[in-house]
C-alpha cells in the first residue's frame, strides 16, 4: 500500500464546498458509530466478569452529553448514507441534482436530530426531577 | 485596485520545502489571476514559474489551487476571488517548482484507459465515417469537454489517499469511450475500471464536479460506469 499523496490537515484544508463537508462529516459520523460500538462491547464485557471499570464506560455511552454527540454523527452518517445510495441507484436521472438531494438531506437531519436532542434533554429533566 | 498576491514558492535546487511569498501589484478586478502572475513574474520576480499555453480555458496547463480550491487561473477573476489571493500548486501530484507540477503520474492513469478508438471491424460499405445519431453522439458528448486539467483528480480526495487511483479525469476518458456507439472495447476498460483503483475508489464526494472549469458532471460520468459495471449493460 502506498504512503497519502496529501498529509490528512491539507486535505481538510481544501475548501471543497457543501458536498465535500458531508464527505467529511460522513467519515466522522462513522468513527463515531465505530466508538460507540466498542464501548458498548467492552461496557457490557467487563460487567460480565464484574470488572469495575464496565460500569463506569457504560456511565460514558449513556450519559446525555456523549448521547447528543454521538446521535449527531450516526443520524448524519444514516441520512447522508441514503443520500448516496438513491443518488448511485440513479446516476443519470438524479446526481445533476445533488446539490438540491444534499439541501433536501441537511433538512431532514435538522429535524430528525432536533427532534433526538430534544427527547434526550426532556427526559434527562423528567429523570433528575 | 491594488492586490495581493501570496504564492507558494519552491525551488528543488535551493529549497528543503516549500514557502509562501506576497506581492502587491496593480491590476483590475476584471483582470484574471493569470494576469497577476504574468504581472509579478514581469515585474517582481521573473524566477517565477508556472504553466500557462492557451490562457483561455482551453489547453488546461493552468490548474492551480487558488484561495484554497482547484481552479484555472486563466478563467477566475480578481472580483470572483477578492483581493487577497492565495495561489497554490494543485495537490497530490509532485511539486517540480513553483506552481508546476509533475503531471507524468496523472497521464499514466490516462493512457490505463485505452484513450483512442477500438473498432477492428470493417469500415461501412462506402469506405468513409462509422455512422451514429445525434442521440448516439450526445450519450457522451459531456466527457467529450475534458481539457485534461487534472483540476478534478487533485481534488478528490480519494486520490489524496492512493496515487494509485486512476482518478476521476481518467475515468471520465473511459466513460467518453465506452459510452461511443462506434467503439468497441468497452469490455477491456470496464475490466481495468472493476480493478481496485477502478471506480470503487469514488466515494462521491463530488470535489471533482465542483472543481471542473469545463462543468463536466463527472460523478455523474463515474455514476454511470458503475452501473455499467454492475448491470453489464451500456445504454
Amino acid at each position: 500500500m502506498s504512503d497519502r499523496n496529501v498529509s490528512l490537515s491539507s486535505a481538510l484544508k481544501y475548501k471543497g464546498q457543501g458536498p465535500y463537508l458531508t464527505f467529511i462529516l460522513h467519515r466522522i459520523g462513522g468513527s463515531m458509530i465505530a466508538i460507540f460500538v466498542t464501548l458498548h462491547i467492552l461496557g457490557t464485557f467487563f460487567e460480565m466478569i464484574g470488572w469495575q471499570i464496565g460500569d463506569l464506560i457504560t456511565d460514558i455511552y449513556i450519559s446525555p452529553p456523549f448521547q447528543i454527540v454521538f446521535m449527531f454523527g450516526m443520524l448524519f452518517h444514516i441520512i447522508n448514507g441514503m443520500r448516496i445510495t438513491i443518488l448511485d441507484l440513479f446516476p443519470t436521472k438524479l446526481i445533476p441534482y445533488h446539490r438540491q438531494a444534499i439541501v433536501i438531506e441537511w433538512i431532514i437531519f435538522i429535524l430528525v436530530y432536533g427532534f433526538a436532542v430534544v427527547t434526550t434533554i426532556t427526559t434527562t429533566i423528567a429523570r433528575m426531577s | 485596485m491594488e492586490v495581493t498576491i501570496k504564492i507558494f514558492r519552491y525551488n528543488p535546487e535551493k529549497d528543503q520545502r516549500g514557502h509562501y511569498e506576497t506581492y502587491t501589484v496593480e491590476a483590475s478586478e476584471n483582470d484574471r489571476v493569470l494576469d497577476v502572475l504574468e504581472l509579478v513574474k514581469g515585474h517582481k520576480d521573473g524566477t517565477l514559474s508556472f504553466r500557462r499555453s492557451c490562457a483561455h480555458g482551453v489547453c488546461g496547463s493552468d490548474a492551480m489551487r487558488i484561495n484554497g480550491r482547484n481552479m484555472l487561473a486563466c478563467k477566475t477573476l480578481i472580483r470572483d476571488v477578492g483581493a487577497n489571493i492565495t495561489v497554490e500548486p494543485i495537490m497530490g501530484l509532485k511539486v517540480a517548482k513553483d506552481l508546476i507540477v509533475d503531471m507524468n503520474p496523472f497521464f499514466d492513469n490516462y493512457k490505463k484507459m485505452l484513450p483512442y478508438l477500438i473498432n477492428d471491424n470493417p469500415l461501412p460499405a462506402d469506405g468513409k465515417e462509422r455512422l451514429q445519431s445525434p442521440e448516439q453522439r450526445a450519450r457522451f458528448d459531456e466527457s467529450t469537454k475534458c481539457i485534461l486539467c487534472a483540476a478534478c483528480t487533485t481534488s478528490c480526495p480519494s486520490f489524496w489517499a492512493s496515487d494509485e487511483y486512476y482518478g476521476p479525469a481518467a475515468l471520465v476518458t473511459a466513460h467518453r469511450f465506452i459510452f461511443d456507439s462506434r467503439d468497441e472495447g468497452a469490455e477491456q476498460r470496464l475490466h481495468v475500471l472493476s480493478e481496485t483503483n477502478g471506480t470503487a475508489r469514488c466515494h462521491t464526494a463530488y470535489n471533482c464536479t465542483e472543481a471542473c472549469p469545463r462543468d463536466i458532471q463527472i460523478t455523474k460520468a463515474i455514476g454511470e460506469l458503475k452501473m455499467a459495471m454492475v448491470t453489464g449493460k451500456i445504454d
